[in-house]
């Protein structure tokens, strides 16, 4: 336990290091929600409550984001050499990847929470309750905790940091089709069954439910076994190839 | 050996230089695959994903289906974007020195900007090629005849004119190639905030007075109301003489600011 937390305050530092990236990070979601509350806002709901619909969407694509920064991070730690200093330290690999996954956590956390802070400013009322409030904090952390662990694994996989950051790209892009930014009964019919049936139109649709205090139905269940599920591949896959990449 | 010295020294003219410029540019971005099939597919996904997974919520322009609303839109606001890599080459060909080695060889040094824009149309030409063929393989049909689609196109090619100067002048600004694409990024706002997407009358009375008052928006209506033919009065208020007009005074605009400031910008590096 000390050890992960040694890591996870070394990868805490490499991040604020990397102010370029930080910026990105912080900035990207942010203004990826100011882009579709005034511009596509209005298209897509006149009556003008489209805010209250897309901010809970942001915040997990926000959560997203920061996954592919641990792919990269991984990556370039396995091809760097550091992991054999640290192994000849006696410092074991779950402490290297939770360290990472912890890092992750924190650094997506202050993102969502600087997310939150603007979509207030710009007119976003939540309505929930002392429950509803910790039910959704409690989603947003098993998905947080979900999407770095499959990063770990794909920085594991990836055999340098530039091929790690094409899983950035793909986490980017898998929120749009869901329920992120319009309703799944808007899509055409052959997309209605993906966007239904991917992990991140629960998440969204139980964050939502929550945050709003509106019936989310089995939304929520659905989306912590499916963050409990990726958890645990995720670990499980990056155990594995990180036996296979240091013997 | 003396006509040997002679044609040596003999300078070649501005088309040569521009020629030999632009067949530099266009094979290394021919051989270097990622630039063109990155840029092919981001361009396919983000059209694919505005007309399926938007365009049920966007639903109609005044009765105009979303998908003809949006393609022309898409294939205008495509031109900055493909024009992008402009700044960020140029300033890395200035970094590099490879601009001072153009310079010492025997045509006039203006070719070194000449050059490059042709270069940019041809990539361009490329890129709404494929866009336009991915439009019409998610439904986009041409309301106007096959000379307006094809002015349409000619239309995108001659703001793509105007842009690449815009591109060439941060490209000899900035002076590195990150700083390049920082610079370049004014892209963003100017493309997302037009007509390009979506109608400016859904976006609110702020920003709606920048959307209306662009060169996007007007290159957008352009291409649109080229596309519809004689139904544009009925769907955007206007016939497309009047934004193909507006839209040519932009370009020659930029055109003719832009290209002065490259120069002055080219002379001083």
């Amino acid at each position: 336990m000390p050890d992960a937390l040694t890591m996870a305050a070394r990868s805490i530092r490499l991040s604020a290091r990397n102010i370029d990236a930080l910026i990105t990070a912080l900035a990207l979601p942010v203004m990826l929600m100011l882009c579709f509350v005034y511009l596509f806002g209005g298209a897509i709901d006149p009556g003008g409550g489209y805010i209250q619909y897309v901010v809970p969407g942001i915040l997990v694509i926000c959560a997203g984001f920061g996954a592919g920064t641990t792919a990269m991070s991984v990556s370039g730690d396995m091809s760097g050499g550091i992991v054999d200093r640290f192994r000849s330290m006696d410092v074991g690999g779950t402490a290297i990847l939770a360290g990472h996954v912890a890092a992750s956590m924190v650094r997506n956390l202050a993102a969502s929470t600087i997310v939150f802070a603007v979509a207030l400013a710009i007119g976003f009322r939540p309505e929930a309750a002392a429950g509803g409030w910790l039910a959704a904090v409690a989603i947003l952390l098993a998905y947080v905790l979900a999407v770095s662990w499959i990063g770990a694994a794909v920085g594991l996989l990836a055999k340098t940091p530039e091929a790690a950051s094409g899983f950035a790209f793909f986490v980017s892009f898998l929120p749009y089709p869901s329920s992120a930014f319009v309703p799944v009964e808007s899509m055409p019919g052959w997309l209605h069954g993906f966007a239904l049936n991917q992990p991140l139109t629960p998440v969204i649709d139980a964050l939502r439910g929550l945050l709003l205090d509106q019936p989310a139905g089995a939304a929520p269940w659905q989306a912590l076994a499916w963050c409990a599920g990726i958890v645990v591949a995720g670990m499980v896959v990056s155990a594995a190839l990180f036996r296979r990449r240091i013997s | 050996m003396t006509s040997v010295t002679a044609a040596g020294r003999r300078r070649a003219g501005l088309v040569t230089g521009t020629f030999l410029v632009a067949r530099r540019a266009v094979l290394t971005f021919l051989r270097t695959p990622q630039l063109v099939i990155v840029g092919t597919v981001q361009l396919v996904g983000f059209l694919v994903t505005f007309r399926y997974v938007f365009g049920g919520a966007f639903g109609t322009s005044r009765g105009l289906p979303y998908v003809d609303f949006a393609v022309p839109g898409f294939i205008a606001a495509g031109v900055p974007f493909t024009l992008i890599g402009t700044a960020v080459v140029m300033a890395e060909d200035l970094q590099r020195g490879f601009v001072d080695r153009l310079r010492s060889l025997p045509f006039p040094s203006a070719a070194v900007l000449t050059g490059r824009v042709l270069a940019d149309s041809v990539v361009l030409t490329w890129s709404l090629a494929v866009a336009t063929l991915v439009g019409f393989a998610i439904g986009f049909r041409l309301h106007g005849s096959i000379p307006q689609g094809l002015a349409a196109f000619g239309l995108c090619l001659v703001f793509g004119l105007a842009f690449s100067w815009v591109f060439i002048t941060l490209g000899l600004v900035a002076g590195n190639g990150q700083a390049a694409q920082g610079m370049a990024m004014l892209v963003f706002p100017l493309t997302f905030g037009s007509s390009a997407y979506v109608p400016v009358e859904t976006m609110p009375g702020w920003l709606r007075a920048f959307a209306d008052n662009q060169p996007v928006t007007w290159m957008a209506n352009a291409v649109r109301a080229l596309t519809l033919g004689d139904r544009s009065r009925d769907f955007l208020g206007h016939s497309a003489a009047y934004y193909v007009t507006h839209s040519l005074i932009w370009a020659a605009g930029i055109m003719i600011v832009f290209s002065a400031l490259a120069v002055a910008c080219f002379r001083r590096s």
